[in-house]
């Protein structure tokens, strides 16, 4: 324990680790979280609309308007809520405040009226304008019927296109019949932000920081002309490898702690707690995971946080590896970057592989209807994007402790 | 207690750097010099159990090291050449962390460093980050690292190197202090320091042992083949070029030659006792 401490505490000493975890934190909770929420997502928007550094910095109420606002559409999701929405957006004057019009939740029924209702388009309609401009909202009724059959549409077509078997079709549509109806209702928005913005920002943000602190872990000591010196003392192989890489995963930990605390933090203060218990329908109508937005919330957490241990894992794994400090780096980078960067020019199993290695995939995924398959089982995509990455991170965990705890051939 | 090499070996490529060594060491202070490439550096860390070697074993009493493992960690002592720290520590949180990777328990560790810190002079400066230390002061805390376990196997690849002649001494004496049951073996390139405090002497060449022996008697290998000879200043130049000159030294008009030779280089020079300088300049010449 007393070598642990000692290594953990050197770890954090080290200048590069501490200014990685300052710059995340900045990035990742001031400006991907505090900044957005109060700034330039959610502050009402300025005099030039065309930039989002342009608004004002008034986020906390104006969140606090759009949750009155909505709050007076009732509890629950049915269809004279959306039939609401629709009239108070046609009766709104986005000149009387200028910004009300970003973030309310007419976004949401814009969104339902194009893929829900598709059959009330006037098409003669030469300006283009969206149907929630002109829609006769008489008209907008069986609100679940229409979800149900464009659901349905949606597997069809994936079931045809060879994405999806029957079985899978089956599968998904078993969970969908969870979902509970009428759907609990509150402005929307926020969530929405939190579950497909900011968290997968997170997600995909963390790694470079990680690398960096963690890519030197083991090659630094040979940078550092300190490898001969640990190798030749008592618990200098595998036990000072073990207490490096459990030093490591206790960091990525700390990270994330640090990270998603802080944002998770910035949320309640902004956004409070209300709506937690709306399903994530909400943020993708073809969603067939019957789960409340809370719940997406810890997934999304969960995703991130295994994602940063196998990260950390396989950073550690090449850092053991190779005695270079540029090197390492670059490895370790290249477990997001490739795979994002190349992804497009690798043929489709390889990028559908890809998905899977620690921060590549998106927790985002809870919103889709993928399938993996294995032995001729279907298994719903995020049980597998949550539980591969970690496997891969702990699979290098020996390893990182065996490459490092052996003796050198040259 | 014993060390022994056995036909130790070690290839890179197709660059033979240890070549078939054999030895064995018991309590006592070993020198082992060579030139630049020699296979020193190669041969420590083969002892030490962190190279692999092509051919060959390493035995402590007995038993092969790499079998060993911690337990051989645990009676050995290592300061490479290329002593590495950590710039952001202070001398003291070095050695409190290489203690606890030597097992030392807390507080026995915390004697022990103080011990260190006070006998290398380094108290003072206990608090201070390595990173602002002189070279001579970084040797000094690699020095303490290694004795840090109070090994039975003591190994220093070039523990002077960068000392001034104070604290060259001041270590040598220490060496000399320490060893008693135990078993020191240091590298040099700097003759005096193993002709001080060395019981045996290791000279090695090309990967080989070329002479082994105490100093006395690897100095005696080459009696009659150390010439003085007193010559003009103008002709200096000409025996340097023609002979290994091992000293060179003025008197008025003339200059004092110690040369190293097979035959009496001139009728003049007159042969005169060998010291260590002179065994290890006969096998190196020119090249040291």
């Amino acid at each position: 324990m007393e070598l642990f401490t000692l290594e953990h505490k050197r770890l954090w000493r080290t200048p590069r680790v501490w200014i990685c975890v300052l710059l995340c934190f900045l990035y990742s909770v001031l400006y991907g979280g505090v900044l957005s929420f109060q700034w330039f997502v959610f502050g009402s928007l300025g005099e030039d609309t065309t930039s989002p550094y342009e608004n004002n910095f008034d986020g906390y109420f104006a969140i606090r308007d759009w949750q009155e606002r909505f709050s007076q559409f009732g509890d629950y999701w049915t269809d004279e809520t959306l039939q609401k929405i629709v009239a108070d957006y046609e009766s709104y004057d986005p000149m009387e405040r200028p910004g009300l019009q970003s973030m309310g939740d007419w976004i949401l029924a814009s969104s339902y009226l194009n893929k829900l209702y598709p059959e009330l388009e006037d098409n003669a309609n030469q300006t283009y304008q969206p149907l929630i401009h002109y829609v006769d909202t008489e008209k907008l009724t069986d609100f679940y019927g229409k979800r149900q059959w464009y659901l349905d549409f949606n597997l069809e077509v994936a079931r045809q296109g060879g994405l999806l078997t029957e079985a899978d079709v089956d599968m998904l549509q078993q969970m969908n019949s969870q979902i509970e109806e009428p759907w609990k209702y509150g402005w929307t928005q926020g969530w929405n932000y939190i579950l497909t913005g900011a968290l997968p920002n997170i997600s995909a943000k963390i790694a470079p920081f990680l690398a960096i602190s963690l890519g030197l872990l083991f090659s630094g000591e040979w940078h550092d002309c300190t490898a001969p010196l640990l190798h030749t003392t008592k618990h200098g192989w595998r036990k000072l490898a073990r207490v490096k890489v459990m030093s490591g995963l206790a960091f990525a930990a700390e990270l994330f702690v640090l990270i998603a605390g802080g944002m998770v933090a910035a949320q309640l203060i902004f956004f409070g707690t209300s709506g937690w218990d709306m399903p994530i329908q909400f943020i993708k109508e073809v969603a067939v995971a019957p789960w409340n937005m809370l719940k997406a919330e810890l997934f999304e957490l969960a995703f991130i946080f295994l994602g940063v241990i196998g990260y950390a894992g396989m950073t550690m794994l090449f850092s053991s590896l190779v005695k270079s400090n540029v090197l390492a780096l670059v490895f370790s980078l290249s477990i997001t970057y490739v795979p994002n960067l190349l992804g497009r020019y690798l043929p489709l199993w390889a990028q559908n592989v890809s998905q899977y290695l620690p921060l590549v995939g998106a927790p985002t995924d809870i919103f889709r209807t993928n399938v993996f398959h294995i032995f001729g089982k279907g298994i719903w995509m995020p049980y597998m994007l949550i539980s591969v990455p970690i496997l891969i991170g702990v699979i290098c965990l020996p390893l990182a402790v065996g490459s490092w705890a052996r003796r050198q051939r040259t | 207690m014993e060390l022994s090499i056995d036909r130790l070996t070690k290839h890179y490529g197709h660059k033979i750097a240890v070549d078939c060594v054999s030895a064995t060491l018991g309590p006592g202070v070993y020198g082992l010099l060579g030139a630049n490439g020699a296979g020193k550096t190669t041969l420590m860390r083969m002892l030490c159990a962190i190279l692999e070697p092509t051919a060959g074993e390493v035995r402590f009493d007995g038993r092969e090291v790499s079998a060993m493992g911690e337990a051989y960690r645990d009676v050995l002592g290592y300061l490479p050449q290329d002593f590495g720290y950590y710039p952001t520590y202070t001398a003291a949180e070095f050695l409190s962390y290489i203690a606890a990777l030597k097992g030392i328990p807390r507080d026995r560790a915390g004697r022990r460093v103080r011990e260190l810190l006070e006998t290398l002079d380094l108290t003072a400066v206990a608090d201070r980050k390595i990173k602002t230390f002189s070279g001579g002061m970084k040797q000094r805390v690699g020095v303490a690292q290694a004795l840090l376990n109070d090994p039975k196997v003591l190994i220093l690849d070039e523990p002077t190197a960068g000392l001034d002649p104070k604290e060259r001494v001041r270590l040598r004496n220490l060496l000399s202090e320490y060893a008693g049951d135990r078993i020191v073996l240091l590298s040099t390139h700097i003759v005096s320091d193993v002709e001080a405090i060395a019981d045996r002497v290791f000279v090695m060449n090309a990967g080989r042992f070329i002479m082994y022996g105490t100093v006395p008697e690897l100095a005696e290998q080459v009696r009659g083949k150390v010439w003085e000879l007193t010559v003009p200043r103008e002709q200096a130049r000409f025996w340097q070029e023609r002979c290994t000159v091992a000293n060179y030294r003025h008197e008025g008009e003339q200059v004092v030659l110690r040369i190293i030779a097979d035959a009496k280089p001139a009728d003049g020079a007159a042969a005169c006792d060998p010291i260590l300088d002179d065994a290890y300049l006969y096998h190196f010449g020119k090249e040291a």
